[in-house]
């Protein structure tokens, strides 16, 4: 036992302890998660600078006081669609921070006749002028004008500012449209308005939930791309180490120190710990953000055991695929023909995942549930989905056939593995693996 | 007599290729033995066996009274194929080599200190294995493979690779190894070699043992057929001289060796010659290891496979 240790322990530090760990699991996702946080929001700060200056306006004088009026109040237009929008985003202070992105302004308006317009424009680009609109009478007459609205600026323009005018003045023809027929925009925008929709899901026990959406499609997801990233990066650390040790020489002096049992439990161990580095890693992030945003109890303590026990199966299965295979081959790129047909099957519940979480309880959800290699992503992802609570006999049978597999995984790796190790040159087959794992 | 290896009739095939075939072999504890043979003939695809790293077809292997799984950190190994971490430090690999090999300790880090004085590597403990020349890897090497003081040491062909200068440093520590009673098994296809330290070879071709025995009691079993004379005067010509099949000149000691006909007694000859022209010396010579195998060679498989061993041992 003391050597796998001291075989896991190397495995360990070679991997977790690197700077290229360190740099690519830790401070990258740090990096990028600041960047999110602190530094788009300042930018979009920094990028609201106010829009200043003088605007020419070419339009019926009932269209200037509307839209003198709109630029006054600021543009809060954006507020209808926030107001739309779930809890949890705009709780998000990167969404908040977007979604507040009002805009400030310092206009004034001169009012110009319909005349001289190319004048106009020649001075709005010598930068007299911030821009010229124009607003056609006949498009506040008949809505069905094919005339439009034109807004003329600068190359230099922002389109953020420009964002700003268009939006302005189209709803300001509107306004004048509803006031030209006697009605008060806002009674007609109140009207409009669409009211917020609280969904609440009836159980069959007499129970009510109130129906959370982000709950239902976002977590699911994350459990299942946290299991995707834990186990698949540690599980291509042991790929690579185990092929650099082959093509390195080295085994021949390892293998006369300890048995390739040793050298293969040592490894999956050690690569376990880097798995479960990440792991945590991440998850805590994860679970910080909740705890953030006050959704914390949106995960049940009994999805976070069942993600730990499908963690262990989810990670042995990838590990001896990968160890198998690195133990095969004695480049990194003979590698990729016998991970292709894996990664094929693997991929499966990524590219479902919408239709998995849909019908968490539907056939090809329940029985790629059951089908090892796929069951642990596939399962995490029915549990924390559904609403109705997947049958405990069907996870007891889908933790039971994952542990079975992995039993019988690690068997055939085994059997790989030791003849795989001492193996130079042309990498086998997926029919010579099978014959090794049957000479054993 | 106590044996740190014992083999019985352990064949291995790979395919086709018959690897290893019947071999039968007995190494006294505490004896230096070099185990040659052309390359391809199955030395280090005993060596494995030996070492359970690949399983025998049939037979049985014993070492130390047990098997090498049982036994590994009983063994030092340095495999034919030379390999290092090369992101490793020196020290840190050797430590790791020795924690497999069970040695822990305080006193490890002196240890592995010391021995990289010993064997002329006196300041890259903290280097990388990658930043060293590939023959002070393989020295590296070779320390892991001792370094947890094996009372079994077997080195895969030691000395490839290695200029003469480090191959005397290695060739040392082996000598100071077998004589505190270590028993030393090593694969060499340079026959001189093994000439020069063994007491005891065993010779192997095409997976069949075909010598096994002291340096001496083989040169005796072969019966010597050459005569070796160093000249006054060096422009003599030893055509005429009835007997004589072969003359060539050595060229490291500027002597002209006789090869007698096989049907011609040496002795006569040797007189023959003396007669002939003054000489500074003149003896009949105990045939090199190369001439040994050869002449075995020749015996079993015939005089065409021989010229190609020969061929092959002058490239050596």
């Amino acid at each position: 036992m003391h050597k796998i240790l001291t075989v896991a322990w190397r495995e360990f530090r070679h991997t977790a302890m690197t700077k290229a760990f360190v740099l690519g699991a830790i401070v990258m996702p740090i990096l990028m998660m600041a960047l999110f946080i602190l530094v788009i929001p300042l930018m979009m700060d920094s990028n609201t600078t106010p829009l200043q200056g003088t605007i020419v306006l070419v339009a019926p004088n009932d269209v200037v006081v509307e839209l003198e009026t709109q630029i006054s109040k600021g543009i809060t237009s954006i507020e209808e669609v926030a107001d739309q929008l779930p809890d949890v985003i705009t709780n998000d202070p990167i969404a908040s921070a977007m979604l507040g992105n009002n805009s400030q302004t310092d206009i004034s308006i001169l009012v110009a006749p319909n005349e001289n317009l190319d004048s106009l424009k020649d001075q709005v680009r010598n930068g007299d002028y911030v821009g010229l609109i124009v607003v056609p009478d006949s498009i506040i007459q008949d809505d069905e004008s094919d005339e439009q609205l034109s807004l003329f600026i600068p190359s230099s323009f922002s389109p953020n500012h420009m964002d700003i005018l268009t939006r302005a003045t189209s709803q300001s023809v509107v306004n004048v449209r509803l006031r030209r027929l006697g009605h008060e925009p806002k009674d007609i925008h109140d009207l409009v308005r669409r009211p917020r929709t609280i969904a609440t899901r009836l159980s069959d026990d007499g129970g009510e939930e109130r129906d959370n959406e982000f709950a239902r499609r976002i977590i699911p997801m994350a459990f299942m791309m946290l299991l995707w990233i834990a186990t698949f990066t540690s599980g291509n650390c042991l790929l690579t180490t185990t092929i650099e040790e082959k093509s390195n020489k080295v085994m021949e002096v390892l293998l006369s120190a300890i048995s390739p049992m040793q050298l293969l439990a040592g490894k999956i161990l050690g690569q376990a710990g880097v798995s479960a580095v990440i792991l945590c890693m991440y998850g805590s992030a994860a679970l910080a953000g909740l705890v953030t945003f006050a959704l914390l109890d949106l995960i049940p303590f009994a999805h976070l055991l069942m993600f730990v026990i499908f963690f262990v199966i989810a990670y042995f299965m990838i590990a001896t695929i990968m160890a198998a295979v690195g133990s095969a081959v004695s480049e990194l790129r003979d590698a990729q023909s016998l991970m292709g047909p894996v990664m094929l099957i693997l991929i499966i519940p990524l590219a479902l995942w919408p239709v998995l979480a849909e019908h968490p309880n539907g056939m090809i959800a329940t029985i790629s549930s059951f089908t090892p290699p796929l069951l642990p992503f596939v399962m995490i992802l029915r549990v924390t989905a559904s609403t109705e609570p997947v049958a405990l006999w069907q996870v007891i049978l889908s933790i039971g056939i994952g542990l079975g597999s992995v039993i019988a995984m690690l068997w055939m790796c085994a059997r790989i593995f030791r003849i795989g190790i001492l193996i130079q040159g042309k990498p086998p087959n997926i029919l010579q693996l099978v014959k090794w794992i049957r000479q054993g | 007599m106590n044996c740190a290896i014992h083999l019985q009739g352990i064949s291995k095939s790979f395919g086709d290729t018959k690897a290893v075939q019947h071999l039968e072999l007995d190494i006294a504890q505490g004896s230096m033995c070099g185990f040659l043979g052309p390359n391809g003939a199955g030395k280090s695809t005993t060596i494995r066996m030996i070492m359970s790293i690949i399983h025998a077809d049939s037979g049985s292997i014993d070492v130390l009274g047990t098997t090498a799984l049982k036994a590994k950190d009983r063994i030092g190994y340095l495999p034919e194929e030379r390999g290092v971490y090369r992101k490793m430090k020196v020290a840190k690999f050797i430590e790791y080599i020795a924690n497999l090999k069970g040695m822990y300790g305080s006193s490890l880090k002196k240890t592995i200190a010391e021995w990289l004085e010993r064997i002329d590597l006196p300041d890259v403990q903290h280097k990388k294995c990658e930043e060293l020349s590939k023959g002070m890897q393989q020295k590296v090497q070779f320390l892991a493979a001792i370094i947890h003081e094996p009372e079994l040491i077997i080195l895969d062909e030691p000395f490839s690779g290695l200029d003469p200068v480090n191959a005397k440093v290695i060739g040392s520590v082996i000598n100071d190894l077998h004589k505190e009673g270590r028993t030393i098994l090593f694969s060499t296809h340079v026959l001189h070699q093994a000439e020069q330290i063994c007491d005891r070879i065993v010779m192997i071709d095409q997976g069949v043992k075909v010598l096994d025995g002291s340096l001496g009691s083989i040169q005796e079993q072969f019966d010597p057929r050459i005569v070796q004379v160093e000249t006054v005067d060096p422009s003599v010509c030893f055509d005429s001289i009835a007997g004589i099949a072969n003359i060539s000149m050595s060229e490291k000691n500027k002597r002209v060796n006789l090869r007698i006909h096989e049907d011609a007694n040496p002795i006569d000859v040797l007189q023959k010659v003396v007669a002939f022209t003054p000489v500074r010396s003149a003896q009949i010579s105990k045939p090199s290891l190369d001439e040994i195998f050869i002449e075995q060679v020749a015996r079993s498989r015939g005089t065409e496979a021989a010229e190609a061993i020969r061929m092959e041992l002058d490239h050596a």
